[in-house]
């Protein structure tokens, strides 16, 4: 013999809520209500776990990306500065704690020909070693490095020269002329798979000063890693000349970033309507079993069952429907999306985005979101339809 | 342990349309420990608004109610349902039990519902409805109960806490006359044995006879009965 649910024991309105559960199914139309609510929130839940765990992992392979070419920490040095006065700032940075590197840079736009063609770069002048800003050739020695998508456009090659011009002019017999050096390829750094407003090109310090002067002195400076760069980034300040801008990899980044936390937040709000609407079956579920159940809960009423505890027992009977579906939904939603990340099963044209899949990526304060605001509007749901059976007369209620 | 029930110038009126019935003028009672008084009328006299007043199921327009000692006027909903679970059994004229419970389990009802341990609250379920003769019904579901045996079941539920007020509207008006017969037989010994105090209503003079001491509800007054 099965043993009673009423001889475990559990608090009386479990008793209830886990019976009704049961007794439910035998009522076909509040069976059908059930199984959409629950069905409904699974969905939900899944198809909130999977956009957010798609755009986390959009954001994440974008953020590699662009951390790879974007300085930890920059600060830009006023205008004017002398030569010394800024090599001088760089030491200062250098020693502040928390900075594992700090370099001066010159920075302009300018022009790169080679062979009779044309180019508009950035031109970053660094000093000792390329920047690691310039994946592919960070930490080497001084010299051009182009982009390797300009090099194989171009067919250029270690060793070739090309004329770097600058539009700063000089004063010539001839009239003011653009300046123009003639500088050894060096190497190649991999270039982004985004697209770039500019090609970046890095050379020696004292040939981009003598194309450019020194009005846009920079230091790069990095940290032990991004997250640390936003903590050292607010100790600077202290000791760089005044009028100087310190700005982190956050700053830089700012609307691009900006933009994905907003469209990340919009996708939350979007999808979020399907559990909304989910949670209102849910109500629709409950109304129809308490109003099934009405001659009963008068009875109940009669033998001192209190109000509270019939709200807790109809609360609970939502909670069961409720987290079925959210159970549903976490494992299908995660199941999915580490099995579309692990197997890449959804290619994209490599060449037309910087990935060759959509990536995917559940994170944890995700999945905490979204279970959090599933659980609140399915317990707002169903403590609004345990409120009428709460406040059911029972003498009413039984002559129902 | 037994009460006495006490009401005083107990008025109870309902809307009907734009018309208000009064239906209670002004109930004095005082019913004694041990004692089972029935209380008859024609249909409509109030019988049952007074029974459901008694168990604090309803309020009174004007007037108090005091069972134990104790003015239902002056308990909260939660605390009038909590003394109702202790303090009042109720049957009535159909079995009022739940259909998705068992009979034991739904003798065990009010126990549950009162926090006692599961097994101690089964140990007395059981026993009375031994008691009462369904020691074989245990696990059978109302509907497949006869008439007669579910409101057995219901006289155990009602009585599974022994609580010292016993309040019964038309137990027996539903049965045929031997089922009737043997479920009044069994709430009587039940009574008599737990010195329960009792309300009962009901319209058949052979039962009120059977009481205590009858009353008659008549245009709102209660007046002593002739047995």
């Amino acid at each position: 013999m099965r043993k009673s649910l009423l001889l475990r024991n559990l608090p009386f309105p479990w008793v209830l809520a886990l019976r009704y559960l049961r007794s439910t199914r035998r009522d076909a139309f509040a069976t059908f209500l059930s199984v959409v609510a629950a069905g409904g929130l699974a969905l939900g839940v899944a198809a909130l776990i999977i956009v957010l765990a798609v755009i986390s992992g959009f954001q994440e392979a974008l953020r590699g990306e662009l951390l790879g070419r974007t300085p930890q920490i920059e600060v830009e040095l006023p205008a004017g500065l002398d030569a010394e006065t800024a090599a001088a700032a760089r030491d200062a940075v250098q020693k502040v704690p928390g900075v594992v590197s700090a370099q001066l840079q010159v920075r302009g736009g300018g022009w790169l020909v080679a062979g009779g063609k044309v180019q508009p770069v950035e031109l970053v002048g660094f000093e000792r070693q390329v920047p690691r800003s310039f994946p592919g050739a960070a930490g080497r020695r001084p010299g051009l490095y182009v982009p390797t998508s300009l090099a194989a456009r171009w067919a250029l090659q270690p060793g070739q020269m090309v004329e770097v011009v600058s539009p700063r002019p000089t004063l010539t017999p001839f009239g003011p002329q653009p300046r123009v050096r003639s500088v050894q390829i060096a190497g190649t750094y991999q270039s982004g798979r985004t697209q770039e407003e500019r090609e970046r090109v890095a050379l020696p310090r004292e040939v981009a000063e003598t194309l450019l002067g020194g009005s846009d002195r920079r230091i790069e400076a990095a940290a032990a890693d991004v997250d640390a760069a936003i903590a050292v980034a607010s100790r600077l300040s202290a000791v760089v000349p005044k009028g100087s801008v310190v700005r982190t990899w956050r700053d830089l980044n700012r609307p691009l970033l900006f933009a994905l936390r907003l469209e990340k937040a919009l996708m939350f709000v979007a999808v979020s309507l399907v559990v909304l609407v989910a949670a209102l079956a849910l109500v629709a579920d409950l109304a129809l079993i308490i109003s099934n159940k009405r001659a009963e809960i008068g009875i109940l009423g009669t033998i001192g069952a209190t109000p509270a505890v019939l709200r807790r027992a109809f609360v609970l009977l939502g909670g069961l429907v409720a987290g079925s579906g959210m159970l549903l939904g976490t494992v299908l939603g995660v199941g999915c999306a580490l099995i579309l990340d692990r197997y890449k099963l959804l290619p994209v044209p490599g060449q037309v985005y910087f990935l060759d899949y959509v990536p995917f990526l559940v994170k944890p304060a995700d999945l905490a979101l979204v279970l959090l605001l599933t659980f609140f509007l399915a317990l707002a749901s169903a403590f609004y339809a345990a409120q009428r059976a709460a406040s059911l007369d029972p003498i009413e209620a039984m002559q129902a | 342990m037994s009460v006495t029930v006490r009401t005083a110038g107990l008025h109870k009126s309902y809307r009907d349309g734009i018309r208000r019935v009064e239906v209670l003028k002004g109930i004095d009672m005082a019913v004694e420990p041990g004692e089972m008084v029935a209380v008859v009328g024609p249909s409509g006299s109030g019988k049952s608004t007074l029974l459901h007043l008694l168990g604090g199921l309803d309020r009174p327009d004007s007037g108090t109610v005091e069972v134990a000692g104790q003015l239902l006027s002056g308990l909260s909903g939660a605390r009038i349902a909590e003394f109702r679970n202790r303090t009042i059994g109720f049957v009535f004229q159909f079995h009022q039990l739940l259909p998705d419970f068992t009979a034991l389990e739904n003798v065990m009802l009010p126990g549950r519902i009162a926090g006692l341990p599961p097994a101690e609250v089964y140990g007395s379920a059981r026993r009375l409805l031994v008691e009462v003769g369904l020691g074989e019904r245990l696990e059978h579901f109302p509907n497949e109960l006869s008439g007669g045996e579910r409101q057995r079941v219901a006289l155990c539920r009602a009585l599974v806490l022994e609580p010292p007020l016993l309040l019964a509207d038309e137990p027996t008006g539903n049965l045929d006359p031997e089922s009737g017969e043997l479920v009044f037989q069994i709430l009587l010994e039940l009574q008599a044995r737990h010195r329960t105090t009792g309300v009962l209503v009901t319209h058949n003079p052979e039962i009120a006879a059977r009481c205590t001491r009858k009353l008659r509800l008549e245009d709102g007054h209660l007046v002593p009965g002739n047995f």
